[in-house]
């Protein structure tokens, strides 16, 4: 799923990976860095399953994975 | 005692109004061991951007994971301070400058417990909680807006 500039970005809100094997958080943003390459240099933050992960974190192949511009509340 | 405090909906459609603000005040008359009460209203800001004055943001929220982190920062704010109820209210969609998009109501016996904890939940609504803003300026075109 995508949220604020980064849904603007890749064009839609959500879009469904299929993956053989899980991947961690690190290749995962490489993935979508080279599909969508206007990414580069912009700040997101990717959770899965709703919770924030850093780049050695495993995604497993039916997870939710949301990724997250800088927040704006308030 | 460890009291269990259910999530509550949090987020409202457009701005808050001040007769709700109005009508929550007045709903804690009946609790009478709160001594103090520590209100924070969140305005939108005519901001001047190279692209224009802002004219309102558009507000929108990856729903389930922020009503999760509004329940953590409440559950956090009862175990710090000495709190008798605590109410978070924060806009999706647009609200235009001058309208309130965040009212944090805190009440306490006392004052420090209420001033300490607006300012605690205040400041990790911003840091934790994945709402996003696009400003919208004067002219059409918009900005995405990051808390510092």
């Amino acid at each position: 799923m995508y949220y604020g500039m980064l849904a603007e970005i890749t064009g839609h809100a959500e879009e469904v990976w299929t993956a053989n094997e899980s991947l961690s958080v690190g290749s995962f943003r490489a993935l979508m860095l080279a599909k969508y390459p206007e990414l580069q240099g912009k700040k997101f933050k990717v959770a899965v399953n709703q919770k924030i992960s850093e780049d050695y974190a495993q995604i497993d192949t039916q997870a939710e994975v949301a990724l997250l511009p800088p927040f704006a509340g308030g | 005692m460890e009291k269990i405090h259910k999530p509550k909906k949090v987020f409202v459609q457009g701005p808050v109004s001040p007769q709700f603000i109005a009508d929550a005040i007045a709903a804690h008359q009946s609790k009478t061991t709160i001594g103090a009460h520590a209100i924070f209203l969140g305005q939108i800001r005519a901001d001047k951007k190279e692209e224009g004055t802002v004219t309102g943001i558009e507000y929108s929220a990856y729903e389930e994971m922020a009503e999760q982190a509004f329940h953590k920062i409440r559950e956090e704010a009862f175990a710090r301070f000495e709190l008798t109820c605590m109410h978070i209210y924060h806009s999706l969609g647009l609200v235009p400058v001058g309208e309130i998009s965040l009212f944090v109501f805190v009440s306490s016996p006392h004052r420090r417990a209420a001033f300490e904890a607006s300012e605690f939940v205040v400041e990790a609504i911003k840091a934790d909680v994945p709402i996003f803003g696009k400003e919208l300026v004067e002219g059409g075109a918009h900005v995405w807006k990051e808390n510092s």
